[in-house]
């Protein structure tokens, strides 16, 4: 008999990418946000970013975490959307 | 001896940079270069003073390309415990060079992130994101910066 040797909390390698997905959008987020020029801006939306993050983080489903993957996504193009224009 | 001397630092003013930079200085030394030194004293006076202020014109010459002091372990040490000192979540009685982010600090995989990229401003270079996740500790970080600035004991 195999027995385990992962503790048994280790994360699955699908979940273990997922995680990775997500410290990533978070880490891209961030340097986004960090391109906003006004101070109070930049502090409102870091700290809704990361409150953001913060809900979600006993979500399990992996359905669930995908879906919040695409939503971060569209919202971190929206952002960087609105910062191209205000550049230009 | 002294006329040498003389001789010597008037060849000095005649070379065509120096005379560029310290125009009106060439002008002068030649007027005073006529009537001849009284004495050898007199004349290692201005000869210093010659060479004194040839050190500032030919520095003028030179083109300063931006410098900062040297990296070592210690000064990136130091940095890096300022920057996490003045990391909010941290408290800086707890910080340790050795002390695990996440184990020790009570920080999450969001902090970490985080601390990473104030890392990064700091030192003016990008952490890749699979080096960047195996950082958990200052010691570590300090490692990392030191072996990519090419910095030795």
């Amino acid at each position: 008999m195999v027995v385990s040797r992962l503790p048994s909390a280790a994360l699955s390698f699908k979940q273990f990418l997922q995680r990775q997905r997500v410290l990533g959008i978070y880490r891209n987020m961030m340097r986004t946000i960090r391109q906003v020029p006004d101070k109070a801006d930049r502090k409102y939306l870091s700290d809704w970013a990361r409150d953001e993050f913060k809900r979600n983080k006993n979500a399990t489903e992996q359905d669930a975490i995908r879906m919040m993957i695409t939503q971060a996504n569209n919202h971190l193009e929206e952002l960087q959307k609105s910062l191209a224009l205000a550049k230009s | 001896m002294a006329a040498r001397v003389l001789q010597q630092c008037v060849r000095t003013l005649a070379r065509p940079s120096l005379r560029l930079a310290s125009g009106n200085l060439a002008a002068v030394a030649p007027a005073s270069a006529i009537h001849r030194p009284l004495s050898f004293a007199a004349d290692s006076r201005r000869t210093r003073w010659l060479v004194q202020s040839r050190i500032p014109s030919v520095g003028v010459l030179c083109r300063q390309y931006g410098d900062l002091p040297p990296l070592t372990l210690e000064t990136i040490k130091d940095r890096v415990m300022y920057v996490l000192k003045l990391y909010d979540k941290i408290n800086p009685e707890k910080l340790q060079t050795s002390s695990h982010f996440m184990k020790d600090l009570g920080l999450d995989s969001l902090d970490q992130v985080e601390i990473i990229m104030a890392m990064e401003d700091e030192f003016g270079f990008e952490i890749p994101d699979a080096e960047a996740e195996k950082l958990m500790s200052p010691e570590e970080i300090v490692q990392y910066i030191a072996d990519k600035k090419d910095v030795y004991e």
